[in-house]
């Protein structure tokens, strides 16, 4: 003990000493160190915390697996069948997200809410901060009840403990608060309201009858597995419950499944790839940084020769050695590590700040315990990875020689630096390529031409409370809307829509058109469904290729008409599809063809489409879309105006350009793009100062025998490409020992990837081309120093 | 004390071989002052380091008392060596980053000697050395001759039965020069066997035995 304390306080000393090698290596390490731990506590946060409720483990996600392989949303048949037969299940819910209107307390305010079934809570076994949370056992399904979160408590209702037992109205119904539930509390997404439904399901948003009807299909399942069984069994019961289901109910079912997926992992399945990728990404950082610190401390072993020496001849065995040096390299890590939690800090508000909004439990991620232990943990790692080779190599000094020549002019120990270089470099490379194919693909996705022009188009959410709007009150309300903003010259070419592109709605049916053999369920074709005014081709771009658009005599009594897309013509069977019927549900007449356009995201080709006038097939979600060159404040006062007029206690929901809404669709692209690059530059700075480090001490070793050559006649020309051949050798070999691995590193990003090859030779190329280019800068300090030896003074020195 | 048994190093190279020393026979009683003398590049430190331990490569039969240095594991070299020898090198080998006080005690540690008595050794020896004012002082802060002196009282904190020294008055004025020997030879009066390896007479002078080396062979031992 006393030994490690004293090894503790040398080394203190030593480094204080050595300020320009300490100080290179610490920024070195905070920065590897500190970056980690940033994306481990994002990693953290949102795949490796469980989540915050008791036994969260035992929480499924229950989904319904179509004949087309898809996840799909469940129908209230199938949810009572599944709830009734699913013993191994001690609790199910079913939930779906609704706008809601707050009102009765002033402004009318709008909060995401969350219709559920009583037994939503049961499955979400968490205390109240304030009242009760309701429940199976004591809620029947009827009762007006309502649970808010605390922000909404604190921001609406100022905290009150009062609140417990008010009246407010929800879209239009007096509905009871009965609790509060704390902040952490916002499953699903980022709910602020959950109201229990009024039937033993949620109720459907459509004006279709949904109790019976195993094909609408419109929200979601959860469920906590009983104690007394596994999750196995869980999911075994679902699955045998699915196979029943398609076996019993084959016109509906046939072909699909049921399953549940735990909901911590169902919540990050999209992103989990993406993080682990960006940690191996940060962990190839630390690890550059590693064999930067550990060059660094060969070097300086080189010239501690004659300490070591001396302490060996004084007695020092080689682990004595081991240990005083190995306990330099962790005080040395230790200090990078604190170094590096201030630099976690400050990267992880910049990494909140940039990371898209749709990234799950992103509120979860903290700098805690967790964090601090793993940081603790990596500093350990660090210590002892960059600390081996050096302290094992210094700690068998050859005595004899060592004491003589003092350590000052011997040979330098340059292969283990060697190594150390040409793997930085092949792992800056791997890095670099990441980067690079990540940037090309992020590049090509944003020059994808959605099929509309994104341009100077403005978006507003118009969503309707169905306790006030029943179908027709829907249609007067979008109409009179519409009829306003195309009198107002800010917003006359204006029109009504749903969903909003690469926007979080959607709507879809299967697609058989009257007369072409009919697909099997896994084969059938599914269409996207639109919901559009006249006057939309014109206000988002579209082309109308054949037939003709909407006009106001498609009224809701006029025989149902549609317009189709490009993408939907195969479906035709080559026929003209102008004047063809198609079976929706309830067969409509085709009267035009439109462009193709993308609907869900920019990598996701165009799918067959159908366009339905909004008099005809009207929904409760519907938004304006306003072409005009006028800022989006001013379009918001135009639409709110016009919304007041026709029902003043309506709020306005989100106002986006599309060009907003696209950034956002591609958020995630971008913040892995943007991570990675810049990983991939910290690699190579870190590569570049591990070269120059190694080419600098090297010049300084070879300080004599430059001197011999150039008193032997060489010119310094000869000596530069002596030095500056030296760098480049190790760059080439760690170029193509980078290569190698980025063929076989990237193949983790092939799903990240949208039109670009994970092996595309030019990124490959001029990527090594940049990472030689920087070598060869890195060596050009040292080699202009080595063709300035002056020979007199270097043999004067020998 | 010391039986040397036909002890020889050489270097390879190529198919040629060099020898620094050869078929060195000798004896070294307890008690003896012994010089090596003899020009440079005879052997004279080669010698010396391989009677240290520090070397390892050569040949032949080495004993200290009773263990026979050439057949002993590197493990149990070390434990001879801390348990005999105490070395003083011409350039003082202090460590830069340790006071007077911790160059002093840095031999007791590798001993694994407990701290209480480290301490009471330690001041023991500062005493003897007159040093006590210097303890904090960092090499830097000391003479060439304040520094040699650390540097022995370093090589005898551990109460070694021998010290080997190469040169230690190398890089010493004359009068600095006198006062080191004049250490040796109070300590060799106190029953510490030196060995020492030096061009100086005078300084052979203060020993007992001359060993003379030319190319690696002993010429003359007197």
């Amino acid at each position: 003990m006393n030994a490690i304390a004293r090894d503790v306080r040398y080394a203190f000393r030593s480094l204080l000493k050595a300020k320009g090698f300490t100080l290179v290596a610490l920024v070195t390490l905070a920065l590897g160190i500190g970056g980690t731990t940033a994306i481990f506590s994002i990693v953290d946060g949102v795949v490796l915390r469980p989540l915050p409720y008791n036994d969260s483990q035992r929480i499924l996600r229950l989904v319904r697996i179509s004949a087309r392989g898809e996840e799909a949303s469940f129908s209230a048949a199938d949810y009572r069948d599944l709830k009734k037969d699913a013993t191994n299940l001690s609790s199910v819910a079913g939930y779906r997200s609704d706008i809601v209107d707050l009102t009765g307390r002033g402004e009318p305010v709008r909060i995401i809410g969350m219709q559920t079934t009583a037994g939503f809570f049961d499955v979400f076994d968490a205390p109240p901060l304030r009242g009760r949370t309701y429940h199976e056992a004591t809620d029947k399904p009827g009762a007006a009840v309502a649970v808010i979160g605390e922000a909404i408590w604190r921001q609406q209702f100022g905290g009150a403990d009062s609140v417990i037992g008010s009246q407010v109205r929800l879209n239009g119904t007096p509905t009871e608060i009965i609790g509060v539930v704390p902040e952490w509390f916002r499953h699903p997404g980022k709910s602020d309201a959950w109201m229990l439904s009024p039937l033993d399901v949620p109720t459907s948003p459509f004006s279709l009858d949904a109790s019976g009807n195993r094909e609408v299909q419109y929200f979601t399942a959860v469920a906590r597995v009983d104690r007394r069984k596994s999750l196995v069994e869980a999911r075994e019961q679902l699955k045998s419950i699915g196979a029943r289901l398609a076996d019993e109910f084959a016109k509906t079912n046939a072909g699909e499944a049921l399953d549940g997926r735990p909901l911590a992992d169902s919540m990050v399945a999209d992103v989990r790839t993406a993080l682990f990728v960006l940690m191996g990404a940060v962990g190839f950082v630390l690890l550059i940084a590693c064999a930067n610190v550990a060059g660094l401390l060969v070097a300086r072993g080189a010239s501690r020769r004659r300490e070591l020496a001396v302490r060996t001849a004084l007695g020092a065995g080689r682990g004595r050695l081991m240990q005083q040096l190995l306990t330099e390299s962790l005080v040395l890590a230790a200090a990078g590590g604190a170094l590096g939690l201030l630099v976690a800090n400050w990267a992880l508000d910049l990494l909140v700040s940039v990371a898209p909004e749709n990234l799950p439990r992103l509120d979860e991620v903290a700098l805690d315990w967790r964090v601090a232990l793993f940081t603790f943990a990596a500093t350990i790692v660090v210590g002892v990875l960059f600390g081996l080779t050096p302290a094992m190599q210094a700690s068998r000094p050859e005595l004899n020689a060592d004491l003589k020549d003092g350590g000052r002019t011997g040979t330098a120990r340059t292969g283990a630096r060697n190594v150390m270089v040409v793997a930085q470099v092949a792992l800056a490379l791997v890095l670099l390529i990441g980067a690079g194919l990540m940037l090309t693909s992020f590049s090509r996705l944003r020059a994808v031409d959605p099929g509309f022009r994104t341009t100077e188009l403005i978006t507003v959410e118009l969503m309707l409370p169905l306790a006030r709007y029943d179908e027709s009150a829907q249609r007067r309300f979008y109409m009179g809307v519409l009829e306003r903003l195309q009198a107002n010259p800010l917003t006359a070419q204006s029109a009504m829509l749903f969903p909003f592109p690469f926007g979080g709605g959607n709507a879809q049916a299967g697609f058989q058109v009257i007369g072409q053999p009919e697909k099997p369920p896994a084969e059938k074709t599914v269409a996207e469904l639109n919901s559009i005014s006249p006057g939309y081709l014109q206000t988002a771009g579209l082309r109308l290729i054949a037939g003709r658009d909407f006009a106001a005599t498609d009224g809701p009594d006029s025989p149902p008409v549609a317009l189709v897309n490009e993408a939907a013509l195969k479906e035709f069977g080559g026929k003209n599809p102008i004047g063809e019927q198609v079976d929706l549900g309830s067969p409509v007449t085709v009267v035009g063809i439109v462009s193709d356009a993308r609907r869900r995201s920019l990598d996701a080709p165009p799918r067959p489409a159908v366009y339905l006038p909004y008099s005809q097939f009207v929904l409760p979600y519907m938004g304006a879309m306003v072409r005009t060159d006028k800022s989006a404040a001013a379009t918001a006062s135009a639409v709110k105006a016009a919304v007041a007029q026709l029902d003043p206690d309506l709020p306005v929901g989100d106002v986006k350009s599309i060009e907003q809404i696209i950034d956002e669709s591609t958020g995630q692209p971008r913040f892995r793009s943007f991570l990675i690059t810049s990983f991939a530059i910290l690699a190579l700075l870190l590569a570049a100062v591990g070269v120059y480090g190694l080419i600098s001490f090297t010049v300084t070793q070879r300080i004599p025998e430059i001197g011999v050559r150039l008193a032997l006649g060489a010119n310094p020309w000869q000596v530069f490409s002596l030095v500056i051949g030296q760098g480049l050798r190790l760059a080439v070999m760690g170029v193509v020992l980078g290569l190698g691995a980025a063929v076989l590193a990237t193949r983790l990003l092939r799903g990240m990837l949208f039109n670009t090859s994970a092996t595309d030779p030019l990124i490959y190329a001029s990527l090594a081309l940049l990472l030689l280019t920087m070598a060869g800068v890195a060596c050009y300090v040292p080699a202009r120093r080595a063709m300035r030896v002056d020979p007199m003074r270097a043999l004067r020195s020998e | 004390m010391i039986t040397l048994n036909s002890i020889e190093k050489s270097y390879r190279h190529g198919l040629s071989q060099t020898f620094v020393l050869r078929r060195v026979n000798a004896e070294i009683k307890q008690g003896d002052f012994v010089s090596i003398m003899g020009p440079s590049g005879a052997g004279k430190s080669t010698l010396l380091h391989i009677l240290g331990m520090h070397d390892s490569a050569w040949t032949g039969e080495y004993w200290l008392f009773d263990d026979p240095i050439h057949q002993l594991s590197a493990k149990d070299r070390m434990r001879v060596q801390k348990q005999h020898v105490g070395f003083v090198f011409q350039s003082y080998h202090l460590l830069d980053n340790l006071t007077v006080y911790e160059n002093i005690d840095l031999p007791l540690s590798y001993r694994d000697v407990k701290k209480s008595e480290r301490e009471g050794m330690v001041a023991d020896i500062l005493d003897r050395f007159n040093i006590v004012g210097k303890k904090d002082l960092f090499p830097n802060q000391l003479s060439g001759g304040q520094q040699q002196l650390v540097a022995i009282a370093r090589a005898v904190v551990a109460k070694p039965t021998l010290i080997l020294a190469d040169e230690p008055t190398g890089n010493l004025h004359t009068d600095q020069g006198k006062e080191i020997m004049e250490l040796f030879r109070r300590l060799n009066e106190a029953g510490t066997t030196i060995v020492q390896v030096t061009h100086s007479q005078a300084n052979a002078a203060y020993g007992r035995r001359v060993i003379n080396l030319k190319d690696g062979w002993i010429v003359d031992e007197n």
